[in-house]
């Protein structure tokens, strides 16, 4: 079995996944919402970059820039008009809120779309010579930039006096608002970031994998058993989770075949619910 | 009393009424009924339990394949659901001691990613499930099988009206509104969650063994289509979640309609259930049933009766 090439393309995956799943998180850790429709806004946000790219002929790094925002106003949208007047309510109703919401941008993406897969093959082809291994340029790069955005927003959420007003958020809602901290706001900019998180990891994916409108679901679980894994609110947790689960996904996939792999990390994610249900990082999970 | 001459009634109604319609309305009829199955059965665990279940269809789906490869195997079709249904019970069963002692976020996005999981299984067992190619049976007799799920829908709805006003029913909402209270209260709230789910499998179990009765073919993207969820859910959100009789008004409402205006465009259908279920979460949580009440409208069945019953009494007792 090639060890290393397995490892190493399973890291670069897991890089990708780690965006998404740092959005998911973010959002949960300051909204107790679980997002059901970042996975396809992720794919909404591939299908744009294609578009983007292909029919009005911007380069790819214009899309890199764009798509994210435009991810991010439709998040805006989604806590504006929905998410912000059911958050104080019981738990399931933002649960099916953000299910229909999901199942809503689903199937205007299939209206828009069709049901055809698109992909961005001719932007970074070609490989480069990493460790002695053949690694696809796109793989690369689209890890380098993921590390980098998550990192960033990491970074935000440490040192900035704005990221130190969301984890205060997450951590403590009625200590935030005493200390005066707008929760209103923080909303808005938690769920627009995590959105936005999502639509980079479809950009980002539109050179490596052939998208479809219903690209998203497939993604999405696989982001949810990153967050499950990793510790469902915890930045790191859902870093490090996702890395596992990319590597996982190789090796089983490599092992067992496609579904067969699909369906281990699923295995993993129970096993884990089962004997450590708050995850690596997580702050708690039980009832 | 009341409750029993309704109950006449209503079977009654349902036993006369093949004879007045053609088979298309036959047809009509056996869907609207499957969905009130699934609905009453979503019901136990959204409604009463308050758990967030987006992977009924799971056991909808492995009960039409359980159903199909029992009838390939020669077993009637009247049996198969009987087998299939044991078998949903007993994976939700599992299931349910895995995931519902978390809370209700991890089983609502669980059950999701293990409906997705069987969908791809089935598509890659190709084995066992001839992969996308499908399973074909014999079509069973839309009469026969109109009063077989018929019968079905009846049992859950008087099942669902008797746990209503029934302690058990109580304890239930006692944990969707507050577990620790509840647990500290003595109600045994895993013990109770996890048979309350297993009731709820047993019939999407049976009914999806029906279901491939009716088609005569199931493939993947049938057995466990997201639109039998959405759909489902749909219907309960929009009669009323926790109702003995919102479940019955959402799917009536939401077959009518789609029935009368969606039929003519299927490209849109799922956004517009995803507008349907948004805007009931707004502007009407508790559903047409219980703003019915709330209106104080004629001919609505009220559920609770008793607790109406009480809370007159006690204004009564005030004056």
């Amino acid at each position: 079995m090639p060890y290393l090439e397995l490892l190493l393309s399973g890291i670069l995956l897991g890089g990708v996944y780690a965006l998404i799943a740092c959005g998911l998180n973010l959002i949960f850790g300051v909204m107790r919402v679980i997002n059901f429709a970042n996975g396809d806004l992720l794919a909404l946000g591939a299908l744009l970059a294609v578009t983007l790219v292909l029919s009005f002929d911007l380069p790819y790094v214009v899309a890199l820039f764009l798509v994210p925002l435009i991810a991010a106003a439709i998040g805006l949208a989604m806590h504006g008009l929905v998410i912000r007047k059911i958050i104080e309510g019981p738990m399931i109703m933002s649960l099916l809120a953000t299910f229909a919401l999901s199942m809503i941008v689903v199937n205007v993406s299939l209206l828009v779309w069709g049901g055809g897969f698109y992909g961005l093959p001719q932007v970074l082809s070609g490989s480069v010579s990493f460790l002695g291994q053949d690694v696809p340029l796109a793989r690369l790069v689209s890890f380098l930039l993921a590390m980098f955005a998550a990192l960033t927003i990491w970074w935000f959420l440490q040192k900035t006096r704005f990221g130190k007003a969301i984890r205060a958020v997450s951590q403590a809602p009625e200590l935030a608002v005493v200390s005066g901290i707008s929760i209103e706001r923080v909303r808005y900019v938690t769920f627009a970031l995590g959105t936005g998180m999502a639509g980079l990891a479809g950009v980002l994916m539109a050179p490596m994998f052939a998208v479809d409108a219903q690209f998203g679901v497939r993604v999405g679980i696989k982001a949810f058993a990153v967050i499950i894994i990793g510790g469902m609110g915890s930045y790191p947790g859902a870093m490090v989770g996702a890395l596992l689960i990319g590597v996982m996904e190789v090796f089983a996939g490599y092992m067992f075949g496609q579904v067969i792999g699909a369906a281990c990390v699923f295995l993993a994610m129970l096993v884990v619910l089962i004997f450590r249900p708050s995850g690596i990082f997580g702050i708690g999970a039980r009832a | 009393m009341k409750g029993i001459v309704a109950l006449v009634a209503a079977v009654a109604a349902i036993a006369v009424l093949p004879g007045f319609v053609e088979s298309y309305g036959l047809s009509f009829l056996v869907q609207t009924l499957i969905f009130v199955c699934l609905a009453y059965s979503w019901n136990l665990i959204g409604g009463y339990a308050g758990y967030a279940h987006f992977g009924q269809v799971a056991f909808f789906g492995l009960g039409a394949y359980v159903g199909a490869l029992c009838i390939q195997a020669g077993v009637s079709w009247l049996v198969a659901p009987l087998i299939a249904a044991a078998f949903t019970a007993f994976v939700a069963l599992v299931l349910g001691m895995i995931m519902l002692r978390l809370s209700g976020v991890f089983f609502g996005i669980g059950m999701f990613g293990i409906a997705r999981v069987c969908e791809s299984l089935a598509m890659g067992l190709d084995g066992i499930t001839a992969g996308g190619t499908g399973l074909y049976v014999e079509v069973a007799d839309l009469h026969m099988l109109y009063y077989v799920v018929a019968g079905l829908a009846v049992l859950i709805v008087a099942l669902t009206w008797r746990l209503d006003s029934s302690r058990l029913g109580l304890q239930l909402l006692t944990i969707r509104e507050d577990e620790t209270a509840a647990a500290a209260l003595g109600v045994r709230s895993t013990q109770l969650k996890v048979g309350t789910f297993v009731l709820s499998a047993l019939m999407p179990g049976a009914v999806g063994s029906l279901y491939i009765s009716y088609l005569g073919y199931i493939d993947p993207f049938t057995a466990f289509a997201m639109m039998t969820e959405l759909t489902t859910i749909a219907m309960v959100l929009l009669g009323g979640l926790g109702t003995v009789f919102g479940p019955l008004v959402g799917v009536v409402t939401l077959s009518v309609i789609n029935e009368l205006l969606w039929a003519r465009f299927p490209e849109i259908y799922l956004s517009l259930v995803g507008v349907i279920i948004l805007v009931t979460i707004l502007y009407m949580p508790r559903g047409i049933v219980a703003y019915a009440q709330r209106k104080n409208w004629p001919l609505v069945p009220v559920a609770r009766a008793h607790l109406r019953h009480f809370a007159q009494r006690i204004q009564e007792a005030r004056k």
